[in-house]
């Protein structure tokens, strides 16, 4: 018994100071929201009485939630695998060690270096009708975040172009954790590589292909950067909106806390349920020591 | 372990609301101590970037060197509009009110928070507490852009009108020797323009909620009821019983069936570049749009274009204004009033204006020799100053709870009549459905 | 066998090129961002990559001065660094905790913080301001940084990374009479230091342009503003004046740049000692 406190008590220690921190500036915050879904909320942030399941019913009635919804599902859908993909690739690229690779190396893993925000003026700029230079490269005319049809690709590129950097260091982490004896005894079988790359490597990072699937997908279903810095109140953002963006406009540009509310939680619970499902999932696939 | 945790977790969420209940606020006794008796520092917000921010220097260091009254203004800049309204916002979210400063600069997007705050010291409040009337000084098209729900919210800093801008050479080449004035003319231009072989688009934007105000004010009408909020919060539309609406999309989808309008809000760079005609934008543009063609073509500016010819001329003012928030102490408040008599007086507005390409809105300042001199000098700034004390007293810009949400539904609403061909009644029903919800949403959340 | 070399040597020229294009097209926005803050505002409207010349320095000195970039770098840097110093602590802790001991309720609190990822900050902006408040620590670097304390994804990285460490190492270490903190800070702690500098440069660069909440528990302390504050001054108010704007992100990109730099080797070193596989 004796034992089992004192390990209780070590246990608590290592957890408490992260804990701490979580409740009282994320959950306690959050209840508070949560409360404000169930209640007239007034423009000032004030209580005013009890709302019932109102705000979600204005909220979701609202024609522009479906959008918002469709288009957060998939950025989602779209910036995971194309995260993967080019990471793994890269990664696989760069595994053996040359010469150059700290040269490119460097390069691959530079855009982490750059935050989001920094990142949207440059993007802005690039991909600026008439002045930006994707248009001059490609010979077109086209106002990538102007007109309808080509602002959710531009928002895309720019998540999937944030995502690089960090995601491939890991990757090539890991590949290259991968022990030599192992790599070695499929080119003494005759494997061929790209069954070996299939078969035997990205089995063996799988942990890390699960974090950056997982991670990416959060932030993708948190996604608002790009629409709000870059589309701002244009007239072609209703072709990017996401539950985030319209949280941050139709509920904190417009005061209306308890839409707001609704948003913040309906994405959360879409979140989470997913990570949960992939935990799940994690535990049957995912291969650790 | 379960026991434990539980006990934390319980600890650490009480806890929590303990800071959340807060004391109860001490009201402040208020003497009246003479101006210049004691040094009195007042705190200043801005959101004056680039340039603009240069000049706001200057003249917060001028006022603290100059004025006679021991006044020291502490100039803070807090980020863009909209941040310092978020700013604003949570601090009266959080009742922290001694974090308020004495005055700020707010743009459209902060009226209603502002006036909802309660700690509002408005010009109506501010002429009856010195007893002096001051608002005759302005223009009174500048000044009923910060009215709202029957108050005179703050007084204008930096006011522009919507003017429109034309690429002359392109005219020239379609026979124009004048500015369109109305949609008919840009269906017409665009004609000329195609028949010379032009491929320039003659004119694009997209309307929003400020722009459509303008449109339908030149109409006579508004969007909402009390004068578009300005004398209260605005409960229903106006503009679909009386026509309004629909004779705006009409012209307007006119114009785009004819092939004369791009859809598309265009920037300041495309019309550089040459690619449209005719471009619409802020009348504090002017200087950096004559900057960057630097010679490239001539170009002209004209008044607003029209939406028939029987819509009266007019521009609704867009800009900021400077608010004063009421800190219960008099000397403040008196350092506070002196403070923002001077910035939006004449010596600072005209020199904003000559260093900007703002339109002063203090009255005596179109006689400043300095500004007349700039005027004759770059004609183009004439047309804003021209067309703001044109403007009539009843046109106001839209003052709503739900701004950002209007602003969307009218862009959105028109880009799909004309994207997908739809009739011009269906889209008045649907707008008018769409913008009449957000209001009662708004009015079921703040009874 | 010389042969064999030979064919090698060319397959690795070969995919170096490849690969250093693939790492230009990757940088390219950071180079057009780096040649436009040298572009004079005419020379901005033809959409050349390169600047008429690189000793064109006007945005920059313009953004040193309009936005007063020097001033708030500092701030940027205390809040970044050390922000990302606590939060390092506190993830390593928690991540050591859900990697190696079995407690009750292990996996509902391991949700309970991996969902404070999928919590938008804008939500909890105006109650942890009154917290903040309350607290009495507004106007203060600590302010500024708490809210970034908790960090799911790193928590979650480590996690993953120290799970992929041999059990009996620390088994081996605990016979050898380490406890667990010894064992954490001698032994897991090095082992993993690529990870742990990766996640380090990560959080910094994030943190170091923080702006809406620094802006906001600063409000009467423009003293302690952070880096983007500065450079949302040098937007204009009616136009896109990008090459001022470009010169100051530049400037901001230096310091993470260089912590970048010098941090790269660590970083690279990546699964020497098995990284995040068994």
């Amino acid at each position: 018994m004796k034992m089992k406190t004192r390990k209780n008590l070590k246990v608590l220690l290592f957890l408490l100071p992260i804990l701490l921190f979580a409740v009282v500036f994320v959950y306690y915050p959050f209840i508070r929201n949560i409360v404000n879904s169930f209640s007239l909320v007034n423009a000032k942030g004030e209580i005013r009485g009890f709302a019932g399941l109102e705000n979600y019913r204005y909220t979701y009635g609202r024609k522009d939630f479906p959008q918002a919804l469709k288009h957060t599902l998939l950025i989602a859908a779209i910036n995971v695998p194309a995260t993967l993909i080019i990471t793994i690739s890269l990664a696989l690229l760069a595994n053996k060690r040359r010469r150059l690779s700290p040269l490119y190396e460097t390069l691959f893993t530079m855009p982490m270096s750059v935050s989001m925000s920094a990142a949207c003026m440059i993007f802005k700029s690039m991909f600026s009708p008439s002045v930006g230079i994707i248009n001059y490269v490609f010979g077109l005319k086209i106002g990538w975040f102007e007109s309808k049809e080509t602002a959710l690709a531009a928002c895309l590129i720019l998540t999937i172009w944030m995502g690089i950097g960090f995601d491939f260091l890991l990757m090539l982490s890991a590949l290259r954790g991968i022990p030599s004896h192992i790599i070695e005894a499929t080119r003494v079988d005759g494997i061929s590589p790209l069954r070996r790359i299939f078969r035997v490597q990205i089995p063996l990072i799988s942990p890390t292909i699960f974090y950056v699937f997982c991670t990416n997908f959060v932030l993708a279903m948190m996604t608002s950067a790009p629409m709000i810095i870059i589309m701002g109140v244009s007239a072609e953002s209703s072709a990017t909106n996401t539950l985030m963006s319209m949280m941050y406009q139709s509920g904190f540009s417009s005061s209306d806390y308890g839409l707001a509310a609704v948003l913040s939680i309906t994405a959360f619970v879409l979140t989470l349920g997913f990570t949960i499902l992939s935990f799940v999932f994690e535990r049957k696939r995912v291969h650790y020591q | 372990m379960k026991k434990l945790l539980f006990v934390i977790c319980v600890v650490l969420v009480s806890a929590a609301m303990l800071f959340a209940s807060g004391a109860p606020e001490q009201k402040k006794e208020e003497t009246k101590v003479a101006l210049g008796s004691a040094p009195v520092t007042i705190t200043f917000w801005h959101c004056a970037s680039d340039d603009a921010g240069v000049l706001m220097d200057k003249y917060i260091k001028e006022f603290n060197e100059t004025n006679k009254y021991q006044i020291t203004v502490n100039a803070i800049y807090q980020g863009q509009y909209s941040d310092a309204t978020t700013l604003m916002k949570t601090i009266l979210s959080a009742e922290n009110y001694s974090e308020l400063p004495d005055i700020m600069q707010l743009d459209a997007t902060g009226k209603v928070a502002f006036f909802d705050s309660g700690k509002a010291f408005t010009i109506d409040d501010a002429e009856a507490y010195f007893g002096q009337s001051i608002r005759g000084d302005y223009l009174e098209g500048a000044l009923g852009n910060w009215e709202y729900s029957g108050s005179q919210l703050g007084l204008p800093f930096a006011t522009s009108t919507t003017v429109t801008y034309y690429n002359k050479d392109l005219l020239a080449k379609a026979g124009w020797d004048h500015c369109p004035d109305t949609f008919a003319d840009i269906i017409k231009l665009s004609a000329d323009m195609k028949a010379a072989g032009i491929s320039a688009a003659a004119y694009g934007t997209v309307p929003n909620s400020p722009t459509l105000a303008n449109w339908i004010g030149q109409l006579g009408s508004y969007i909402v009821n009390y004068k578009n909020g300005s004398e209260a919060s605005a409960t229903k539309l106006e503009c679909i019983d009386n026509g309004a609406l629909k004779t705006f999309l009409t012209e307007w989808k006119a114009m785009y069936d004819a092939g004369a309008l791009v859809n598309q809000s265009l920037s300041t760079n495309q019309f550089i570049a040459g690619e449209v005609a005719v471009f619409t934008n802020s009348s504090a543009n002017v200087s950096n749009i004559l900057s960057k063609v630097n010679g490239a073509f001539e170009v002209g500016a004209g008044t607003y274009l029209r939406v028939n010819d029987s819509a009266s001329y007019g521009a609704t003012v867009s800009g900021s204004c400077l608010v004063m928030f009421d800190s219960g102490d008099s000397l403040k408040k008196a350092a506070t009033w002196e403070f923002i008599k001077y910035m939006t007086g004449e010596g600072v507005q005209v020199d904003f204006a000559i260093g900007t390409g703002y339109t002063p809105a203090y009255k005596s300042a179109s006689d400043n020799a300095a500004y007349k001199e700039f005027l004759a000098a770059t004609p183009q700034f004439a047309v804003a100053a021209d067309q703001l004390a044109k403007t009539p007293a009843s046109m106001r810009s839209i003052t709503i709870g739900p701004s950002v949400d209007f602003y969307y539904a009218i862009q959105n609403e028109v880009s799909d009549m004309l994207s997908k061909n739809l009739a011009v009644d269906d889209v008045v029903k649907s707008m008018g459905d769409n913008l009449q919800a957000l209001l009662d949403n708004y009015h079921r959340t703040n009874p | 066998m010389m042969r064999l070399k030979t064919k090698n040597a060319i397959k690795d020229t070969v995919v170096s090129i490849i690969a250093i294009a693939i790492g230009l097209i990757i940088i390219f926005p950071i180079i057009y961002c780096v040649c436009g803050a040298f572009k004079t505002e005419s020379e901005f409207l033809t959409p050349n990559l390169l600047p008429g010349s690189f000793s064109y320095t006007k945005n920059f000195s313009d953004a040193l001065r309009k936005g007063d970039l020097l001033r708030y770098i500092g701030n940027s840097f205390i809040v970044a660094f050390f922000g990302t110093l606590i939060r390092m602590v506190l993830s390593i802790l928690a991540a050591y905790a859900f990697a190696y001991f079995d407690f009750r309720f292990k996996n509902v609190l391991f949700f309970l913080i991996l969902g404070t990822m999928m919590i938008p900050g804008d939500v909890l902006l105006a109650t942890n301001y009154l917290t903040i408040s309350k607290l009495h620590m507004l106007n203060t670097y600590f302010a500024c940084m708490v809210v970034s304390f908790v960090s799911a994804s790193q928590m979650f990285m480590l996690r993953q990374r120290f799970m992929s460490v041999p059990r009996d190492m620390r088994e081996a270490a605990q016979i050898d009479g380490y406890g667990d903190l010894s064992y954490l800070i001698t032994i897991l702690i090095p082992i993993c230091r690529p990870v742990i500098t990766t996640l380090f440069v990560h959080s910094f660069i994030n943190l170091w342009n923080a702006y809406l909440w620094p802006l906001i528990v600063t409000a009467s302390k423009p003293a302690m503003r952070t880096i983007m504050v500065g450079i949302t001054k040098l937007n204009s108010w009616e136009d896109e004046n990008y090459q001022l704007v470009l010169a100051g992100v530049c400037i901001s990109l230096i310091p993470s740049m260089i912590l970048f730099i010098i941090m790269r080797r660590n970083m690279r070193k990546g699964g020497m000692e098995g990284s995040l596989v068994g």
